[in-house]
């Protein structure tokens, strides 16, 4: 039953890891704007007009 | 007969740039027609820089520029409140442009670069409506950079919300609710696995040990990290002595806390961890779902938003802008057409016609001589005027509405109305206390070792979350709903408010009714000639006079009008017009002023709008310029007598009183030639009486009564522009829909009430745990998850299928209007409907 106490801490680890992402992109500003970069992508850079 | 195919006749009627049907000529350019010459410009420059691609997104997907100057800007008291950040090469500033519309202007805003090499980069936040923008400010001034952008027509909206300091502190906010949301959400997730062992009832005694531990320190870090607004929040009531809705759920939730910390390092048990921070987690997801509706609304309005944010000022002859702020008494300023008068002031130069709309209602211009005072608010036109400020900004005529208690308090309504939530708080938590009292003593007596563990479980179990949850979940779906239909209500307890109104009071003029710019109804004794029109033309284009401007308009559209010279001219304020040809005299203006013996047809639609017209000595009669209502108000205003008290107030004087009895039947349900204090003054007489108020207005004149009232909605055609003091801001043309509305807000407190005696059921199985001194954690980790989430569930579909209701209802109410309208109206306003169908 001692790997149990890696297994774990590991999947604390693992949380805690993805609970810092989550902090990161909510600081980051990712989470501010969930319409535009939707629409920015249908955007094309190319002059296709006449 | 051949039918016309629709689509080359749209297509060709319009501009290539705006999309708007062609008014005056239209401007050819590269094989492409144009409306005015800013659309051409703006296709030129935007073509010159290659990014024609605008036009590929969106069909006409344009605005027209506005030649608007921003020089001012460049000011360090503006320059420095706006930029956000800066150093020697970048700065980064962000505005506000209420006509973004489609992916076209995400297009060119985000290629505004290539308009001019000082800018550097641009974001567009599409929802927000906020174009953030690094650029060098010694290649392009931060005016400059506005100008721009007014010129291809997304004018920049500045306001004191613009402020970057504002901003930044308002996102931050956002965040810290999410992180804390995130965590809250992790640390219940994780306790709930470490909890397992403990649900399957497997025993082993180190591991049960080390999870007990893991979760005590979770559990603490959702309390005390993710919970401290509860903390903060309660404590500000307490000092207040209020009980609000959150006290009994932190009481449960501390006992449960406490109770589980005791457990954990005395290993006794396991502890109610898991339903601890599970519950503060629904609770943080109400309350983020709550502050998520609203982010483009601003409703927390200053005096100043109104009013211009810079002024000229002449000193020693020379002109100066300079901030609002730093008006002074003696200052002498320069007014030009259409400005807003900043302050109190004597007008030194110049004549003027003040529109007084703003602050009165009163819809006629007034004309002002130099040397007479006038009042802040008034929006001048004519010639370039000067005026010397008498009063500071904040003692001024306008201003003083706001030194008002409704308005120096912000808390005002908040503090002063109890939430059927709280309300219930207050029950809920005496109710909880007896209960656990009654437990304890009975379990003394009866055997003394289970009344802790009774009276822990039935404070843990028996929270109120259900309402913390559906409240919020409920009325936030239901503002998210209202503002499909175009009325974007400020706030969830406003929601709740609106359901509880019983008075309604309209305004009149601008929310009732619209002046329109429609042939008025003719009313004259005999067919006119062509050259008497031309009379009539040559005399009314000297006015500026509202009903003058709208006879030359009418005029002019039924033919080319020729000038003819007249003599004599004379513009009797408040009368009319009178002028000779000849030997012929010619009058336009009211009854009184032309002798005339006249009484008012009774309909709604006749108001003090008749313009009376005599040639020599003969009477034509008059033209009826109409008030047209707006879309639908004889139908609401019908049906919501049906259940409410509706009253008028109103700016205008009460010469067609008679005209609205049809609709403000009862005795004293009409008041005229209200002033702004008046109004509120009636608001409150009301109120006094008991009454829950709800006032519907438009307009600065009207920002005291809407602040009074229990409900105050702005009615707007134009509500990124203009919103007044409000707890809602109404389109105009969704007005009509009111009725709908308001049983909407009634449907969902109904709701709230509905799912409370849901969770008392849950309740009541938990108690009879509780009670016994049993309640297993199990229990309560099974019970509280699956009430919250229930609550969450109710409340979505609930609301859902409520906000089905009126989409349906609109969509049929569109069709059967008219035939339901003939079917409930009077028989005056079936003649003048018919009358003005004929028209």
């Amino acid at each position: 039953m001692e790997i149990m106490y890696l297994m774990i801490f590991l999947s604390l680890l693992m949380a805690i890891g993805f609970l810092l992402a989550f902090i990161w992109f909510v600081r980051s500003g990712q989470q501010d704007d969930l319409i535009t970069p939707g629409m920015r992508i249908l955007n094309d850079d190319k002059k296709t007009i006449n | 007969m051949m039918e016309q195919p629709v689509h080359t006749t749209l297509t060709k009627n319009i501009c290539y740039h705006c999309g708007e049907p062609f008014v005056d000529e239209i401007i050819e350019f590269q094989e492409k027609e144009f409306c005015c010459q800013g659309c051409k410009n703006v296709y030129e420059l935007l073509n010159d820089h290659e990014l024609s691609n605008y036009y590929t997104c969106d069909v006409n997907p344009g605005i027209s520029p506005s030649n608007q100057n921003f020089d001012y800007l460049n000011k360090p008291a503006f320059r420095d409140k706006l930029i956000q950040f800066s150093n020697q090469e970048v700065s980064k500033v962000s505005f506000n442009l209420p006509s973004i519309h489609c992916r076209s202007c995400l297009y060119l805003l985000e290629n505004l670069h290539k308009l001019n090499p000082g800018i550097i980069k641009t974001q567009l936040n599409f929802g927000k409506k906020d174009l953030s923008i690094w650029f060098k400010e010694n290649e392009i001034s931060l005016g400059e950079l506005a100008s721009l952008l007014a010129k291809i027509g997304y004018e920049p909206l500045l306001s004191e919300e613009s402020e970057g300091k504002e901003k930044k502190k308002r996102l931050s906010q956002q965040t810290q609710l999410f992180i804390k949301l995130g965590v809250a959400g992790f640390c219940a997730g994780n306790i709930m696995l470490f909890s397992f062992p403990e649900y399957l009832g497997i025993e082993d005694g180190s591991l049960k040990n080390l999870f007990g531990y893991l979760n005590l320190v979770l559990g603490s870090i959702a309390l005390f990290y993710s919970g401290s607004d509860y903390f903060k929040n309660i404590w500000a009531h307490l000092k207040l002595k209020k009980i609000t809705i959150e006290m009994p759920i932190l009481l449960g939730v501390m006992v449960g806390y406490s109770r589980s910390v005791y457990e954990i390092l005395s290993h006794t048990g396991a502890g109610y961890m898991d339903s601890v921070s599970g519950l503060l987690f629904f609770l943080l997801v109400g309350k983020w779902f709550q502050q998520k509706s609203f982010d483009f609304l601003s409703f927390e309005r200053k005096y100043t938003s109104y009013f211009p944010l810079v002024i000229t000022k002449i000193i020693h002859g020379n002109e100066e802008t300079a901030p609002l702020s730093e008006i002074k008494v003696g200052d002498r300023l320069r007014i030009r057409n259409e400005e807003i008068i900043p302050a109190d002031a004597i007008l030194m130069k110049g004549k003027s016609n003040m529109d007084y709309s703003f602050v009165t209602g009163e819809s006629e211009w007034v004309p002002i001589q130099s040397g007479n005072l006038i009042y802040a608010g008034g929006k001048h036109h004519g010639e370039m005027i000067e005026i010397e400020v008498k009063k500071d900004l904040q003692q001024s005529h306008l201003t003083q509405l706001w030194e008002q208690q409704a308005f120096k308090d912000p808390s005002f309504k908040m503090e002063n109305w109890e939430n059927f939530a709280n309300q219930v708080g207050v029950y809920f938590t005496i109710g909880l206390i007896t209960l656990a009292t009654v437990v304890a003593a009975y379990w003394i007596q009866v055997d003394p070792s289970k009344w802790q563990n009774s009276v822990v479980s039935i404070l843990v179990i028996a929270c109120p979350c259900a309402l913390a949850i559906s409240y919020p979940f409920a009325l936030g779906h239901g503002v998210r709903w209202l503002s499909k239909f175009h009325l974007y209500v400020k706030d969830i307890q406003a929601l709740e408010r609106m359901g509880q109104v019983d008075t309604l009071v309209f305004d009149k003029t601008g929310t009732l009714t619209l002046a329109k710019s429609e042939a008025p109804k003719n009313q004259l004794n005999r067919h006119i000639s062509e050259q008497e029109l031309d009379l009539l033309y040559s005399l009314s284009v000297q006015s500026t006079h509202p009903l003058s401007r709208r006879l030359c308009a009418y005029t002019q559209s039924l033919g080319n009008r020729n000038l003819i010279h007249l003599s004599s001219f004379k513009e009797i304020p408040g009368k009319g017009l009178e002028a000779k040809w000849g030997d012929l005299t010619i009058k336009l203006g009211s009854a009184k002023f032309l002798d005339i013996n006249y009484h008012s047809p009774q309909d709604f639609y006749s108001s003090e709008s008749q313009l009376f017209i005599q040639i020599g000595e003969e009477s034509l009669g008059y033209l009826d310029f109409p008030w047209e209502n707006r879309d639908g108000v004889e139908y609401m205003l019908r049906k919501l007598q049906h259940h409410y008290d509706v009253y008028l107030v109103s700016g205008d004087k009460a010469s067609h009183a008679k005209s609205l009895k049809d609709w403000f039947s009862e005795e004293g349900h009409m008041k005229f030639e209200c002033s702004p204090m008046d109004k509120m003054e009636f608001i409150r007489e009301l109120q006094a009486a008991g009454k829950k108020v709800m006032m519907i207005g438009d307009g600065l004149n009207d920002a005291g009564a809407l602040q009074q009232a229990h409900v105050g909605i702005a009615v707007s055609d134009d509500h990124l522009h203009f919103t007044p003091a409000s707890d809602a801001i109404l389109q105009g043309r969704s007005l009509s829909r009111l009725p709908e509305f308001l049983q909407f807000s009634q449907k969902a407190i109904t709701l709230i009430k509905m799912s409370f005696l849901v969770s008392l059921v849950y309740n009541a199985i938990g108690l009879s745990f509780a009670v016994q001194g049993n309640l297993s954690p199990l229990v309560a980790a099974i019970l509280m998850p699956v009430n919250s989430i229930s609550m969450l569930i109710i409340a979505t579909w609930g609301m859902n299928i409520y906000g089905k209701q009126i989409k349906n209802k609109l969509k049929s109410y569109t069709v059967h209007n008219l035939a339901e309208e003939n079917h409930i109206l009077s028989p005056d306003i079936k003649r003048t409907l018919q009358s003005s169908m004929e028209y």
